[in-house]
């Protein structure tokens, strides 16, 4: 199994990539992680993974700035169903449209827009940093073997909001409910790190190593 | 991991300093083309550049030894040392340096670098010198009460490329790197971390890669490599993770 994490200059490639091993080696599955900006290779893998730090806006040009890389995703992510996993703002660029710096289309996958995080309560700091509980809605196979209440790590200032409430997975309360993960078909998100969330986030990317949408 | 073999330049040359003094510089090759030509035939991924003049006056000082790295070296280059505004980042960034490191300026003016960041997506990194975890600023000459954790943390979420972070107590003086609070700041934040300062062995290189393989991004060295004591093909095979192909490469 070929997974490729795409690297077009956002996000800790390598800790994702370290953390994507460790979580294939303690399951036993045999997986190739590749981190690559290559469309070829992009469009040949099992499973895709799209980091992401900073602005939306920054995040979509600096991703359209690879030549081919857009279509790549599109032909493994959607022509061919490959199990795509979108991490903090690689996550949000699964959405229509970004309000960060201006309007910012995005890929479009799931219906909705990232928008600034508003906590109600003013006393609560922007960005949303640390670790933080877990809600569960619904149940998805990515979540399997989590429990409610556990926490994961947090970084950001904007959110994803699905038109469709039933394409969120995981919610946070700050100042009121954030999307922690969103998913649809073959594609999910977290807004949170897995990477840098411990036992949690290794058995959610276990998880989606093994997932057959 | 990545090893970035270090060229410090003054007065057009490279030297190294002893804790940061500018009166305390050692040239090592008047030649910093070559000396970056040398470190490429050796196998290494990146150099990392500091222009140090500019570091003390503010301002690119050492533009054409910089064009000299940059015509023989033919990796990625990154370099710190006197950038302060958006017109000194685009100076370097158009010369072909691939990402600049912003220093003082990150903890006078935090806002700056969320907009540099804006500017120049995936080029832009932080270094945090600290001094007994407090950041020291202006060419090492001051040290602010600002923690080096609470700098890098201002920076997590707006796409800063890396942090590089190094302990100025250790600097120069071949005493080993401070692995555990490096570690520790690696562990607590989410954007990539380099260690700098204080490597002086192929020992402290592999203790770096042994305990930091999974957090740290990379390893930069200096004078090591000038004195010896550090090879730079033994050093970046010795962090080369096999199965694992790096990024940005």
């Amino acid at each position: 199994m070929k997974v490729a994490i795409i690297d077009y200059g956002s996000g800790n490639l390598r800790s994702v990539a370290k953390s994507f091993e460790r979580a294939a080696v303690d399951s036993g599955l045999n997986a190739q992680i590749a981190v690559t900006g290559d469309p070829g290779e992009v469009a040949k893998a099992d499973r895709i993974v799209l980091p992401g730090v900073g602005a939306f806006a920054d995040c979509k040009a600096g991703l359209e700035s690879v030549d081919g890389l857009h279509d790549a995703l599109t032909e493994a992510v959607i022509n061919k169903a490959r199990p795509f996993f979108g991490i903090c703002v690689g996550m949000q660029l699964m959405a229509d449209v970004g309000r960060e710096f201006g309007n910012t289309e995005g890929l479009g996958w799931i219906k909705g827009e990232v928008t600034a995080l508003s906590p109600s309560d003013p006393g609560l700091k922007i960005p949303h940093m640390g670790w933080n509980d877990l809600r569960l809605v619904g149940e998805h196979t990515l979540f399997d073997g989590i429990k409610a209440g556990e926490h994961a790590y947090f970084v950001h200032s904007y959110q994803f909001v699905p038109t469709n409430a039933d394409d969120v997975w995981a919610q946070v309360e700050y100042g009121g409910p954030v999307t922690a993960a969103a998913g649809r078909d073959n594609v999910f998100g977290t807004q949170f790190h897995p990477e840098k969330s411990q036992a949690l986030g290794l058995h959610i990317i276990a998880n989606f190593l093994k997932w057959k949408p | 991991m990545i090893f970035f073999p270090a060229i410090d330049l003054k007065d057009g040359q490279c030297v190294r300093l002893l804790r940061g003094e500018m009166d305390q510089a050692t040239v090592f090759n008047d030649s910093p083309g070559n000396q970056a030509k040398a470190f490429v035939d050796e196998g290494c991924e990146w150099i990392h550049v500091v222009d140090l003049n500019g570091a003390f006056e503010g301002k690119p000082v050492n533009a054409d030894a910089v064009d000299a790295i940059l015509s023989e070296a033919k990796v990625p280059v990154e370099l710190g040392g006197g950038i302060r505004d958006m017109d000194t980042i685009k100076f370097w960034l158009d010369r072909g340096v691939r990402r600049v490191i912003l220093g003082t300026i990150a903890l006078r003016d935090p806002d700056f670098v969320v907009e540099a960041c804006h500017q120049f997506h995936g080029q832009i990194a932080v270094g945090v010198d600290a001094k007994d975890g407090f950041v020291a600023v202006e060419g090492w000459a001051e040290v602010s009460d600002i923690s080096a954790l609470e700098l890098a943390r201002k920076f997590e979420d707006v796409g800063v490329a890396a942090i590089i972070f190094t302990d100025i107590a250790r600097d120069g003086l071949m005493q080993g790197p401070n692995i555990e609070t490096t570690l520790d700041l690696a562990r607590a934040i989410s954007t990539p971390v380099i260690a700098s300062g204080g490597v002086s062995s192929m020992d402290d290189l592999k203790a770096l890669r042994d305990q930091g393989v999974d957090v740290l991004e990379g390893v930069i060295s200096g004078r090591a490599i000038y004195d010896g004591a550090i090879n730079v093909r033994d050093a970046v095979d010795l962090l080369k993770v096999p199965g694992m192909q790096e990024a940005g490469l």
